[in-house]
């Protein structure tokens, strides 16, 4: 690419002023004979030598830019089917979803799929044993999906039924989550089968797994066994093209009742520790009425936050700070107040689902994150929210 | 009643010297606050080749502790289901994963099996009802599962059980541990290979997708594309909040 080349004397002599005495020039105004060279937009100029659907970032230099198709040989991969179809899988693996909480398959589920996806590779078939029929499933890579009747809490009955399900399909990998209710059911299954574990793998791979022991100082590698469970938040989930999930029959004999019926006893949330909490109201440095915060956070009942500055400034004990050098929610919902959302503080809310924001400042971090922004005097909402609900309450 | 903690020796993560399981301390007096009669005794188990490892566990409330002497590596499986068959307690309590060893948490599975016991996993909290416990198993979150078991039964102690009591060091010299012969069992070398231990990230987030896709979820901030109310009234404000808190659920139905 070729520009006109400038002359930088010939640039400033266009600039000249007619004045007597000493020489003077203007440079703010535009030249009368020398034109501008048009301003470039760098970012629209490497946008349009953006190679799409690459899969990672790749730019064509070669391509002279303004010409925004994508290369030929790319749009034959896009023609590719949108869903990948195993139908003689050569073996299988199985992977037991815990019991559905809010619909949908769990991150630690979808972390199993993904690791049964390593292990599976091309040929093997995943197999998704779960209890509602979830639609993601295909996405988070299952090629067949059994669907387990809802609400067997009993561990015992989930195991044998379980060993039934391993009889049947002989599978050559059986992977669980290593979550309170996947890490039971799986050596549960272990001692049922007879088999050795190899619990809280933290890599996965066909030519060996990685799980760290010993006071975690020690990685220990093997060949996978056949029951596996899964380290949460250390494999990463399935994120390729979506498998089919055909729904498979299987003839298992799920146990009809409970043995034990259990009751499910939902915490108090001022006693719960912050990582644990699932609802949080947090305070940042936009509020001084920790007053007003510490009553609001009682009639919500939820759990009480704050940002660094908040804690820094001791107004607020450090095991309340949320963020990368606080705590990492695993809260579903949390309610910011008067907090800038830096960077370090995004980082500890980044498993919300629901966050609500209430800052003066419309262009604050947290807004733009928020799913409900408000853009007000949070020291005046806090009481109107005080006032709400007793209103509310007086009128019940 | 009677009661029988397992006890492991665990490696200190950081010294690397054995100590006991904060867990088992855990265990230790879940099981004292169940007893409440005078013929009840709560006591000690471990299989391993020196009952000193575990003798903190007097200090933090044991009466009597039982070794059964195996040499390092065996598996402890065979011993301690011989002699908790010979014991036969109402209730055993376990930890729920070694810490040193194998670190799988299959003993207190394979012992269930070897002595036909029923398992809950997890507990938090115990409570006695007559012939049965009450355990409440603990979940993420905070919730808390409550189910009944018959006795006997086996246990294993979730973290979010109450702290150990205060150590006693003059019990924990008092204590003798009562030993007797194992069972060896030599475990089959199996093929594993053990290196220095690399730390790993952590995926946050929804992970996977390219590393461009990954460094942009983690640096920038999603937007929502979420409501955004500018300059509302307070009560204008309260309300948007208190509606949308109920409609995700996060706040229960308004009181009628
Ligand atoms: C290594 C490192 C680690 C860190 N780790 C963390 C961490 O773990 N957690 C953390 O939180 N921070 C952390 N920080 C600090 C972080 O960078 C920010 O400084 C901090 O989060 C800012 O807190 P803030 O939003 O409360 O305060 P500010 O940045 O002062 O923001 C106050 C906000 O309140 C708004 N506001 C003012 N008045 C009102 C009002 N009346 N009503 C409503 N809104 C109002 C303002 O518009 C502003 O947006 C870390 C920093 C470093 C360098
Ligand atoms: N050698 C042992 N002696 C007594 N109890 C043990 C022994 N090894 C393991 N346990 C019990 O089993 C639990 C789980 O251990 P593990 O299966 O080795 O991870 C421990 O927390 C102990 O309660």
């Amino acid at each position: 690419m070729t520009r006109p080349r400038i002359d930088p004397r010939q640039a400033r002599e266009a600039h000249r002023v007619i004045s007597v005495g000493r020489s003077r020039f203007d440079l703010a105004a535009k030249p009368v004979g020398v034109s501008r060279r048009p301003r470039r937009d760098p970012r629209r100029e490497r946008a349009e030598l953006m190679v799409a659907d690459a899969g990672r970032m790749r730019l064509d230099r070669a391509r002279p830019s303004g010409m925004a198709q994508p290369l030929p040989q790319r749009e034959a991969a896009a023609a590719a089917p949108s869903v990948r179809i195993i139908e003689n899988p050569v073996f299988l693996v199985l992977v037991i979803a815990d019991p559905i909480e809010n619909g949908t398959l769990s991150a630690v589920d979808r972390q199993a799929l993904g690791a049964a996806r390593a292990l599976a590779g091309g040929e093997g078939g995943v197999v998704l044993c779960a209890e509602a029929l979830t639609e993601v499933a295909g996405r988070a890579g299952a090629d067949r999906l059994i669907t387990a009747p809802a609400g067997l809490s009993d561990p015992e009955t989930r195991a044998v039924a379980l060993e039934e399900l391993v009889g049947l399909l002989q599978p050559r990998h059986v992977i669980l989550p290593e979550t309170a209710d996947g890490g039971d059911l799986a050596r549960r299954l272990a001692v049922r089968l007879g088999e050795p574990l190899f619990a809280g793998a933290e890599q996965v791979s066909p030519r060996g797994l990685v799980r760290r022991v010993r006071g975690r100082q020690v990685d220990q590698r093997a060949m996978p066994p056949r029951i596996v469970t899964v380290e949460p938040d250390m494999v990463a989930p399935h994120s390729g093209i979506a498998h089919e999930a055909r729904p498979l029959e299987v003839d298992v004999r799920w146990p009809g009742a409970m043995v034990t019926p259990a009751e499910r006893i939902r915490p108090d949330a001022a006693s719960l520790s912050l990582a644990e909490a699932d609802f949080v109201a947090a305070v940042g440095n936009g509020i001084s009425d920790l007053e007003a915060f510490r009553s609001l956070v009682a009639a919500l009942g939820a759990t009480p936050g704050a940002s660094r500055m908040v804690c820094d400034a001791g107004l607020m004990p450090r095991a309340a700070q949320v963020g990368a050098s606080g705590t990492v929610l695993s809260a579903d919902c949390y309610l910011a107040l008067g907090i800038a959302g830096a960077p370090q503080h995004l980082q500890g809310i980044a498993g919300c689902r629901h966050v609500v924001a209430v800052n003066t400042d419309l262009h604050a971090a947290m807004i733009e994150r928020a799913e409900l922004a408000i853009v007000a005097d949070a020291q005046a909402v806090m009481p109107a929210i005080l006032r709400l609900l007793a209103e509310e309450e007086r009128q019940a | 009643m009677r009661i029988v903690v397992l006890l492991s020796a665990g490696l200190h993560p950081v010294s690397g010297r054995t100590v006991l399981q904060r867990l088992e301390a855990q265990a230790i007096r879940l099981g004292r606050s169940l007893m409440d009669d005078a013929g009840d005794e709560i006591l000690g188990l471990h299989a391993g080749p020196d009952p000193s490892r575990v003798a903190d566990a007097f200090g933090y409330g044991l009466d009597r502790m039982i070794c059964c002497r195996i040499a390092d590596g065996d598996d402890p499986v065979p011993s301690l289901s011989a002699a908790l068959a010979d014991l036969a307690p109402d209730l055993v309590l376990a930890g729920r994963r070694s810490q040193g060893a194998d670190e799988t948490g299959l003993v207190p599975y394979q012992v269930a099996r070897d002595l036909g016991l029923p398992l809950a996993a997890d507990a938090a909290g115990l409570m006695r009802q007559g012939f049965r416990i009450v355990v409440d198993q603990a979940l993420p979150k905070g919730v808390r599962r409550r189910s009944a078991i018959g006795l006997p039964a086996l246990v294993s102690v979730h973290s979010a059980a109450p702290p150990p009591l205060p150590f006693v060091f003059a019990a924990m010299r008092r204590g003798r541990a009562d030993e007797r012969p194992g069972i060896a069992a030599p475990v089959a070398p199996r093929d594993l290979e053990e290196r220095p231990h690399r730390p790993r990230a952590r995926i946050i987030g929804q992970g996977g997708g390219s590393a461009a896709e990954r460094l942009k979820a983690a640096t920038e901030t999603a937007k929502a594309g979420g409501d955004v109310l500018v300059d509302p009234s307070p009560d204008e404000a309260a309300r948007a909040v208190v509606d949308y808190l109920r409609r995700i659920g996060a706040l229960g139905p308004a009181p009628r």
